[in-house]
C-alpha cells in the first residue's frame, strides 16, 4: 500500500525521487535544514508531526517526531490537514500548487499555514531554501495517491 | 617542447623607458643553477590536511589549526597578505580602516557565503520568460511600477557595502567573500526586475525622490555597522517581505519565480546583517544609541516613502488582483504591514537591539492615514 502524507515513509519516497532528480536540486543549490511538518486536525489539536531533514541535495532523515528524540528543528510548518491536502491535490493536478497556495505564499498570510520557531535566524532558512522545499514537495505529484 | 610564437617579438621592450637589472638571486641562479628554496622554510602549518565534507570542501572545512583562528584585531600590516601566511615586514599597507573583528564579523558569514555560491541562479536561464503572457493594463502598470522601485533600490545593497568592503582588514576575508556574493545577488536582482519591466510591454515607471533619499542615507552612513542597521536590518528586511509578497501577488509564473528566487537571496543578506549587529552590540553595547539614531531616521523615511501613490497603489492593485479590487488589496496590505513591522522588530530582538520602545513604524497600517 502506498505511503500517505505525512507518514515518514511518504517523505522517504520523496527522498528517493529527490535523488533521482539530482540535477534539479543541484542546480538550485544545497539545502541544510531540519523541520517538522505539523498536521493539525479539524479540532485544532495536533494530528501528526513528522521530522524531516534535508542534507545537501538529498533527504537526510524522515521520522515521526515521537520517534526522533532530540530532533532540533529550525522551524515547524503548521497547517491543517485540509490545507496540506489542497496543496498536494494541486501538485498532483498541475505539478505545483497555485501561486497563492505555495509554502511561501501561505506562510506570508499566516492564517492557513504558519511557522513556529524560537529563532528568527533559523526560521529564515524557510525562505533561504524555499525553492528547494517547494520542489521537494512538488515531487509528490509523481507519487501514487 | 615547441616554442611559443609571439608576434613582433623583436619589438617587445624596444621603447621601454625603464631598464631592470637582474636580481642578485637571479644572477646567482643563472651562475650556479642551484635553486634557493629558502621559501620552503617559511610557511604556516605544514602537514595539515583539510578534509572535504559531504558537500565538498567548504570554508568551514579549512578553518583548521591556526588557519581557523580569526583574530579579534586584524593584522597590523594592513595588507592583503593571507591570514596564516608568513608576512614579510615590508608589505605596503592598503590602509584598511575596519580592523576590529566586531566591526564587521558575523558568525554565519562563512555559511552564507558557501550557500550563496551554491545557490546562484541566472535571470536569463532560470526564469521561464517564454511563459510571460499579456496582462490587463492595471496589473502590468502595477507590476512595472513595483519593478521600477526594485530596480531603483536593489543595487544600493551592492554599492554601499562594497565601499566598506575595501576598508575591511583582509584577516576577516570570510566577511569580504560574503559581501562579494551579496553584490552579485543585487546585480542579478537589478537585472531581473529591469528585464521584467521591459519584457511584457509595460516598461519602467516613475522613480522616487524619497527612495533616492533613503539610498543616499544608506550610502552616507558613518560606519559599517550603522549602514548594516539601515541596509540589512530595515531596508533589506522590508524588501525581503516585499519579495515574499511578490510570489503571492504574482500575476504570472514568471513573476512568482522571480520573487521566490530573489527572496532566497535576500534572506541571506538579512541573516548576515542581523548576526553582524548581534556581534557588534555584544562587543560594544554603547553603539546601540548610534544604531537607534540611524533607525529613527531610516524608519522616518520609510514612512514618508509609504505616503506617495506610486509606493502604495501598485502593491494594493497586485494584492487585490486588479484595480477593481483596490480596497481589498489595501486591506491585505494592512495585514502584511503588521508582518513587516513584526518581523523587523523580531530581527532587532535577535540582534540584541531593543527597538520596540523607539520604533516609529505603527503596527496598524491605518495609522499611516490618520492625521
Amino acid at each position: 500500500m502506498a505511503a500517505k502524507f505525512p507518514d515518514a515513509d511518504w517523505f522517504l519516497a520523496l527522498g528517493r525521487l529527490m535523488e533521482a532528480e539530482g540535477e534539479l536540486f543541484r542546480r538550485l543549490g544545497y539545502a541544510e535544514v531540519r523541520f517538522v511538518v505539523h498536521v493539525i486536525g479539524d479540532d485544532g489539536r495536533a494530528e501528526r508531526e513528522t521530522a524531516v531533514e534535508l542534507d545537501g541535495y538529498k533527504l537526510g532523515r524522515a521520522a515521526a517526531l515521537e520517534d526522533a528524540p532530540g530532533f532540533d528543528p529550525d522551524f515547524t510548518i503548521c497547517a491543517t490537514g485540509a490545507v496540506w491536502n489542497r496543496m498536494l491535490d494541486e501538485i498532483a493536478r498541475d505539478g505545483r500548487p497555485e501561486a497563492r497556495h505555495t509554502l511561501s505564499s501561505l506562510a506570508l498570510i499566516g492564517q492557513e499555514l504558519w511557522l513556529e520557531s524560537n529563532d528568527q535566524l533559523r526560521e529564515d532558512k524557510y525562505y533561504r531554501y524555499n525553492q528547494t522545499l517547494q520542489e521537494f514537495l512538488n515531487l509528490s505529484g509523481k507519487l501514487p495517491r | 617542447m615547441p616554442t611559443v610564437q609571439i608576434k613582433d617579438e623583436a619589438r617587445i621592450g624596444s621603447d621601454a623607458r625603464v631598464k631592470l637589472q637582474p636580481s642578485v638571486y637571479l644572477e646567482k641562479l643563472f651562475q650556479t643553477g642551484t635553486p634557493d628554496l629558502s621559501w620552503m622554510n617559511q610557511h604556516g602549518e605544514w602537514g595539515m590536511r583539510a578534509k572535504p565534507g559531504n558537500l565538498g570542501l567548504r570554508l568551514k572545512d579549512i578553518e583548521i589549526g591556526s588557519y581557523g583562528v580569526v583574530p579579534d584585531h586584524g593584522g597590523d600590516h594592513r595588507s592583503m597578505a593571507p591570514r596564516g601566511a608568513v608576512v614579510p615586514s615590508d608589505v605596503p599597507s592598503l590602509g584598511f580602516t575596519i580592523n576590529e573583528k566586531a566591526e564587521c564579523w558575523a558568525d554565519n558569514a562563512m555559511e552564507l557565503y558557501e550557500e550563496a555560491v551554491a545557490r546562484q541562479w541566472s535571470s536569463a536561464r532560470d526564469i521561464p520568460w517564454s511563459e510571460l503572457k499579456p496582462l490587463p493594463d492595471d496589473l502590468e502598470h502595477a507590476m512595472c511600477q513595483l519593478c521600477t522601485f526594485l530596480t531603483e533600490v536593489e543595487f544600493i545593497a551592492a554599492d554601499a557595502p562594497t565601499r566598506w568592503m575595501s576598508q575591511i582588514n583582509q584577516d576577516f576575508l570570510e566577511v569580504k567573500l560574503f559581501l562579494a556574493t551579496q553584490a552579485m545577488d543585487e546585480a542579478r536582482h537589478t537585472d531581473v526586475f529591469r528585464k521584467r519591466a521591459l519584457a511584457n510591454g509595460g516598461g519602467l515607471g516613475k522613480a522616487s525622490a524619497l527612495s533616492q533619499l533613503s539610498l543616499k542615507r544608506i550610502f552616507d552612513s558613518p560606519s559599517f555597522s550603522a549602514q548594516t542597521a539601515r541596509l540589512h536590518l530595515l531596508g533589506e528586511g522590508f524588501v525581503l517581505t516585499m519579495f515574499r509578497q511578490g510570489e503571492f501577488i504574482a500575476p504570472s509564473r514568471v513573476d512568482s519565480e522571480i520573487f521566490r528566487r530573489c527572496m532566497q537571496d535576500e534572506s541571506r543578506h538579512v541573516g548576515y546583517g542581523t548576526m553582524h549587529l548581534r556581534a557588534q552590540l555584544k562587543a560594544r553595547p554603547e553603539l546601540a544609541e548610534e544604531i537607534h539614531d540611524q533607525l529613527d531616521d531610516a524608519e522616518s523615511i520609510l514612512l514618508q516613502l509609504f505616503s506617495v501613490p506610486e509606493s502604495v497603489e501598485p502593491m494594493a492593485i497586485l494584492l487585490g488582483g486588479g484595480l477593481k479590487h483596490f480596497d481589498q488589496g489595501m486591506e491585505m496590505q494592512a495585514n502584511l504591514w503588521r508582518r513587516i513591522v513584526n518581523e523587523y522588530l523580531q530581527r532587532c530582538d535577535s540582534a540584541g537591539l531593543d527597538r520596540r520602545p523607539r520604533c516609529l513604524l505603527p503596527t496598524d497600517f491605518t495609522k499611516l492615514f490618520a492625521a
